[in-house]
């Protein structure tokens, strides 16, 4: 490992600098023969192949197996790739910027240098920067006890109980650095007064606790109290550990929950705007072609607007074959979309289709297709779901007539509306109140086992009179 | 009431909608509108400047913190709800206008204190009788509020009120008169249908409204609690 950038310029600029560039520190699947990492290392040094290898043995030998645990830490961290990596490799093509940061820390490759298509880390340049100092410095540190170590077994004398807690000490400090990017720390520290001033005392705080921790670990004292003090430096340790990574874990999670409700709110979005754009702005385009015909601009305004009431309300059309009042709500709507004229539609209670209300839903529609063809709006609709049966009543306000009146040749009346309604042992009554307009009142009572009911059969049945404390035997 | 022409606020957060309404209602004479507003604080700060007799209130209105809108603009006018507000003055009414199919929302101004409800397709004649008749201290049910009420009170699964005064349900003859709203009828039509007069009907759905906004019926006590009304 030979450190390379020089700490002392800032990362930012040494990462625009493209002094001498090399390629992308990878392990190819070319060539190799078992990890890859002399290869690429080789690649990455720009030494010979041959070097490498005789380097990793000298070092595997001489180093106390040193060049083993090299190349399985390598192997470990470096990213694979297809083929031997070329300088071209090294300059991202789509930004210009080099993405490997010369650093002397191999571990740094493996994150934000991946190879072209590979998994990218995101391309967040001050991160890069950061990431690269600590690296940087952990590297140096790394280096540093390494040399205190070797130094050591070669008879210099190193004050261990001094060195370890400074090295302890300096990559407490590197790794809770390195933990926050640059807008966070931008953030924290545009923020005065508590939240800063906590977020300090935590950073502080946890290195300090490691700190504890580690020098009840190194200076061990009397045995008595030895377990004891092992136990409480795992728990400082762990403890000071904790704090240190609480700001990075909670502004993962405060990420991961950020993107999901803009998630959310952008399906939310996307299916708004798709609904709108598929009705209301076809609707108004149609309109706006249509302008100088004003009964199918209003019959246009009028369908849309159901649509979007349906729509927004929560109203379920697809219901309209199974339920009465989604039923009732379809054939209204298609008078009105036939005919242009608005119906109102009241609706109190619902039930489940079945063959009978279904007649009751066709004998509805007859009737309201009979109202707007020769009354106009307003026409109004009540439908009833009730204990003991259906009530339907359609009301228009037109000149009214007489039903008696009706030619028999008129099927509209006499059979799709009363006629269907008997058969089904309903009943249709049809009432007109000269200048008052018309009532359709449509009646399908609930079939019941005991036979002492009133037959439903006859014409203008079910009362209000009928008694309402009769319990519904069901 | 006052005498002369009976002075209106229109709310409506949407200024096509207020000039619409003040051109359909220009044809009353007898109507004169004083003060427009278009949020929550306007429509309170007009009604108390102006003291109207009827306030056209739109059920969602923007600003305020309670929702729908409306319902505040009600809440922080109730010193002038009473029937004798404490400074002497005349009392104001409310009208909800809305084209909001949602029974909560229609629900909630109701029993914040409004008079009535009447969806923004009404007709220019048939508003300005209904802002007459909230005038004169009547409720104003459209078929549609009517059809809220009889769901609302379980009426259409059978329930009626044994005694003329529980809150929580209807009373037969109510249900009849709200069941003929429903259908379309104009209180002329309830009074000739039912053979009563039609003060009686008035009385009848006056008596509705009070219990629309008295009942501690379970329906209507859950839409009032999900918008913190209670």
């Amino acid at each position: 490992m030979t450190p390379t950038a020089p700490a002392a310029v800032t990362p930012a600029v040494a990462a625009r600098t493209p002094a001498r560039v090399r390629p992308p520190l990878v392990r190819p699947t070319e060539g190799r023969v078992a990890g890859g990492v002399a290869v690429g290392l080789a690649a990455h040094l720009g030494v010979s192949l041959t070097l490498v290898r005789v380097g990793l043995v000298l070092l595997t030998v001489l180093g106390g197996g040193a060049g083993i645990l090299l190349y399985v830490w390598l192997w470990a961290l470096v990213p694979t790739s297809e083929h031997v990596p070329t300088v071209a490799d090294a300059v991202d093509p789509a930004t210009g910027r080099d993405p490997l940061p010369r650093n002397a820390s191999p571990a740094s490759v493996a994150g934000p240098s991946g190879p072209p298509g590979g998994p990218a880390r995101r391309p967040a340049r001050p991160r890069v920067s950061q990431a690269r100092l600590g690296d940087i410095l952990l590297g140096g540190l790394l280096l540093f006890a390494g040399l205190s170590i070797a130094g050591a077994r070669f008879g210099w004398d190193v004050n261990a109980g001094l060195l370890v807690p400074v090295v302890v000490v300096l990559g407490g400090a590197v790794l809770a650095y390195s933990q926050l990017d640059e807008v966070e720390r931008s953030r924290w520290a545009e923020r005065s007064g508590v939240q800063t001033r906590a977020a300090v005392l935590r950073i502080v705080g946890g290195l300090v606790l490691v700190l504890v921790g580690v020098l009840l670990v190194v200076v061990r004292g009397g045995d008595p109290a030895y377990a004891g003090r092992v136990l409480v430096a795992v728990l400082t340790v762990l403890g000071g550990a904790g704090l240190v990574l609480a700001p990075w874990g909670l502004r993962l999670w405060r990420d991961l929950d950020t993107e999901r409700s803009a998630r959310v709110r952008e399906a939310e979005r996307a299916d708004i705007a798709a609904h709108l754009h598929d009705s209301v702005l076809q609707t108004l385009a149609l309109i706006q072609r249509s302008a100088a015909d004003p009964a199918q601009v209003a019959r246009l305004a009028r369908a849309q607007e159901r649509d979007l009431r349906d729509w927004l309300y929560g109203a379920r059309p697809e219901d309209a074959a199974t339920m009465l009042a989604a039923a009732v709500r379809q054939v209204t709507a298609d008078v009105e979309d036939r005919f242009g004229v608005a119906v109102e539609v009241v609706v109190v209670g619902d039930r489940q289709l079945d063959e009978r209300t279904a007649v009751l839903v066709a004998a509805l529609r007859e009737a309201c297709v009979n109202a707007v063809r020769h009354a106009g709006a307003p026409v109004t609709v009540y439908v009833e779901s009730g204990p003991d049966g259906v009530e339907a009543f359609v009301r228009d306000r037109g000149p009214g007539f007489d039903p008696d009146a009706v030619p028999a040749d008129r099927l509209g009346v006499r059979e799709s509306i009363v006629g269907r309604m008997q058969r089904h042992r309903g009943s249709a009554t049809i009432r007109s109140l000269t200048g008052d307009g018309t009532e359709v009142r449509l009646d399908m009572p609930d079939e019941r086992p005991d036979a002492d009911r009133p037959d439903p059969g006859s014409t203008g049945a079910a009362d209000p009179a009928v008694p309402q404390t009769q319990e519904a035997p069901r | 009431m006052s005498p002369g022409p009976l002075r209106l606020v229109i709310v409506d957060d949407h200024a096509m909608v207020r000039s619409g309404v003040r051109t359909e209602l220009s044809s009353d004479p007898a109507i004169e509108v004083v003060a427009e507003a278009a949020d929550v604080e306007q429509a309170v700060a007009a009604v108390h400047a102006t003291r109207p007799d009827v306030v056209l209130l739109d059920v969602h209105l923007p600003g305020g913190t309670v929702r729908p809108g409306g319902s505040e603009v009600l809440q922080r006018c109730a010193d002038l709800l009473a029937a004798q507000p404490a400074d002497g003055g005349p009392s104001v009414r409310f009208l909800a206008l809305s084209v909001s199919d949602a029974a909560e929302d229609v629900i909630a101004v109701i029993r914040a204190g409004a008079r009535g409800y009447v969806t923004k397709t009404i007709s220019g004649p048939d508003l300005a009788s209904a802002v007459h008749r909230v005038a004169e201290g009547d409720a104003v049910f459209s078929p549609r509020l009517a059809g809220f009420v009889l769901d609302a009170f379980g009426t259409g699964a059978g329930e009626v009120a044994a005694v003329e005064d529980e809150l929580d349900r209807l009373s037969q003859r109510e249900r009849e008169v709200m069941r003929l709203i429903a259908r379309g009828y104009a209180y002329k039509e309830v009074a000739k249908e039912l053979f009563i007069s039609v003060k009686t009907v008035e009385t009848h759905v006056s008596a509705v409204l009070r219990k629309l906004q008295l009942s501690s019926r379970y329906e209507l006590t859950r839409w009032a609690a999900d918008r913190r009304l209670l």
